[in-house]
């Protein structure tokens, strides 16, 4: 199927003038839901609604963030919603024990990380396909953390700067948003500004010439495991934040969220191509069509049938766009 | 994704033969192994009784894994496979309570899995969109369709067809439960396709090298299209042995089945590259993760440590796989 990877490198090239085009169309859905959705619901524009959207968005943002990273350089992590869930647990147990939050968010910063080292080894020495490895890495941490746990793990202390983490605010804005906002503009400019974020995209479009100009492909890869594993690190105490509870069964089906949410903003699996401000308008249509069925008093199920949906549409248009970007 | 972009390199025909046959060899051995420590090591482990036992438990995922195997050798993947179990128990259980009929149950529920299998083929094949993204919509869309039919409850089965009940309990001559009977006629059936028909070895062709196959003449568009519908039709069948054991629609049947399938596939040297692997090794690699996971249960682990064994065992697999393969070009 090499003729696939040339024929999307020749779109990039094409397409690299029409960047924006792809974003514009996923800009112009997201206008149009939230139009919509405020015609029939006023309430939608609320200060409350909207600040709730924003909290919704942090998590998946925050993870999304590193995902985007790892998918350009055309490998994937599964493992993140089992690993989003340990490492709420065991945060939640450090700082039970220690009354700390530094240490507690140390230990799920280092397990995080740790597990995001795992997967980008076997990937890059090993050499298994990352969609395999971290199916396995994804076994292994649900049965892990059950093994740790097998209730939640209760927030004893109740200190006031963890809460604050899910909770608090900052005048008018809650510190999961600030948190995530950060993140992602640190994101966003390794990407899009630094040496380091151009052998990104370098390694997933043509991994072999980027080794044989001399740059280590693995090490990049490598990185952007780490960095997701460290973005679901921070994802996991926020959650257990925010739950007030290290919950063995946070976090499932998360991976996919996060993934449909990257795919949507228009990066592609096959590596090489996309981008965080698409990633960016991902997670806030999938967290708007999710607030839309909430508030419009929908059946809360949709929540999976429409994402699905729109997942396939999306992917499906930027084909035909391409297609006709070609001619 | 390496799993769309390598193009498996491959050169004689009787050369891969000796590589299955050297991979299966090495599967079969690992099977022994695990049989003999835990009949060693477990009481009652190696009596009929628990042998048909795992058999008739290992049948959902060996039905499965046959369209698992034979989408993932024709380059593609199917992770919408967990959720289809779900969606066709709805047909099936509900015509089967109007109608009394496990006859037009069962083809309710094939209807459905044909219909399922129609959309991710097109999708895939025609319409060009990544199989990753197409089945893990699709899976999306099915759960969260069963969620808003049912309402999150079950739907029990009242008619209580004997024949459909056979399904779970029943034995052929009292020894071989039905289940395993089923997966082991479907396995030889597709096992006779993949092997010796042409359309089998069209489907390696496509997935070895799409870009030969079309030059060689094959519809690559077609092959890729009917490998979906076969894997939804193998699912589907599954999904009705599933509903049979649990003796109704659940909704929450079959989640993160899809990634047992997949495991399992792999393990059993099938390649998510396409063009590498048999249904005999993705039929080894089943049975061992299954026996293996019934011989932790009887030496009294937690069921969480099979989990954790089994995605450590598959991640050594493949890696294994990987450095023999790599060894093996000279690289």
């Amino acid at each position: 199927m090499s003729e696939l990877t040339h024929a999307s490198a020749q779109k990039r090239f094409i397409g690299g003038q029409l960047l924006g085009s792809s974003q514009l169309v996923l800009g112009a859905m997201l206008a149009v839901l939230c139009i919509a959705i405020s015609v029939a619901a006023p309430q939608f524009y609320s200060e409350a609604n909207i600040i709730a959207i924003l909290r919704q968005c942090a998590l998946v943002l925050i993870v999304a963030s590193g995902m985007t990273m790892l998918i350009i350089t055309a490998e994937v992590d599964l493992s993140v919603g089992a690993s989003l869930a340990f490492v709420g647990c065991i945060g939640m147990a450090v700082l039970n024990s220690t009354h700390s939050l530094a240490l507690g968010m140390l230990a799920a910063l280092a397990f995080a990380g740790g597990v995001g080292l795992f997967n980008g080894l076997v990937v890059t020495r090993l050499r298994v396909n990352s969609l395999i490895a971290t199916i396995g890495t994804m076994m292994m941490l649900q049965g892990g953390v059950y093994l740790f746990t097998r209730e939640a793990v209760q927030n004893h202390n109740q200190l006031a700067s963890f809460t604050d983490l899910g909770a608090g605010y900052v005048g008018a804005v809650p510190v999961p948003v600030i948190l995530a906002a950060l993140i992602f503009v640190v994101a966003y400019v390794t990407l899009r500004f630094t040496t380091l974020g151009r052998y990104l995209y370098a390694v997933g479009a043509n991994e072999k010439a980027v080794r044989l100009s001399g740059l280590r492909s693995e090490r990049l890869k490598l990185l952007a495991f780490v960095v997701t594993g460290l973005a679901v690190g921070i994802a996991g105490m926020i959650l257990s934040s925010l739950m007030n509870a290290g919950q063995p069964t946070a976090g499932r089906g998360f991976e996919l969220t996060v993934i449909a949410a990257v795919i949507l903003g228009g990066t592609s699996l096959l590596g090489g191509r996309g981008s965080l401000f698409g990633t960016l308008l991902g997670v806030l249509v999938l967290k708007v069509i999710d607030n839309g069925i909430i508030i419009l008093g929908w059946n809360q199920d949709l929540q999976m049938v429409v994402p699905g949906i729109v997942i396939i549409l999306a992917t499906y248009l930027d084909i035909i766009r391409n297609k006709a970007n070609v001619r | 994704m390496s799993l769309a972009s390598t193009a498996s390199a491959k050169d004689q025909p009787s050369m891969l033969a000796r590589l299955f046959a050297r991979q299966e060899l090495a599967l079969l051995v690992c099977l022994v192994l695990v049989l003999a420590f835990f009949s060693a090591t477990v009481e009652n482990f190696f009596s009929v009784r628990n042998m048909t036992n795992v058999l008739g438990q290992a049948s959902l995922a060996l039905t499965a894994g046959i369209g698992c195997a034979i989408v993932f050798i024709s380059g593609e993947v199917d992770i919408s496979i967990g959720s289809l179990l779900a969606t066709i128990a709805l047909p099936l259980i509900i015509i089967m309570n109007d109608t009394n009929s496990l006859l037009l149950g069962v083809s309710g529920a094939l209807l459905f899995g044909l219909i399922i299998g129609v959309v991710n083929g097109y999708l895939v094949a025609y319409a060009g969109i990544n199989s990753l993204i197409v089945t893990l919509g699709t899976m999306f869309i099915m759960r969260g369709g069963v969620y808003l039919y049912t309402g999150q409850r079950a739907i029990p089965d009242d008619a209580s067809l004997d024949s459909f009940i056979a399904l779970s309990d029943g034995r052929l001559f009292n020894i071989i439960p039905y289940s395993a009977v089923i997966a082991i006629v479907l396995l030889a059936a597709f096992g006779y396709m993949m092997q010796h028909r042409p359309f089998g070895r069209q489907i390696y062709a496509v997935g070895g090298n799409q870009e030969v196959a079309r030059l060689a003449g094959y519809d690559v568009r077609r092959v890729k299209f009917i490998c979906f519908i076969i894997s939804a039709l193998l699912a589907t069948v599954a999904g009705i042995i599933l509903a049979a054991r649990v003796g109704s629609a659940q909704h929450t049947a079959g989640l993160n089945f899809e990634f047992q399938v997949v495991a399992a596939t792999v393990l059993g040297g099938v390649s998510l590259a396409g063009g590498i692997g048999s249904l005999t090794g993705m039929a080894l690699g089943v049975l061992i993760l299954q026996f293996l996971s019934n011989g932790l249960r009887g030496l009294g682990l937690p069921t969480e440590w099979q989990l954790v064994i089994t995605g450590m065992i598959i991640i050594a697999a493949v890696a294994f796989d990987e450095a023999k393969r790599r060894r093996a070009n000279g690289g």
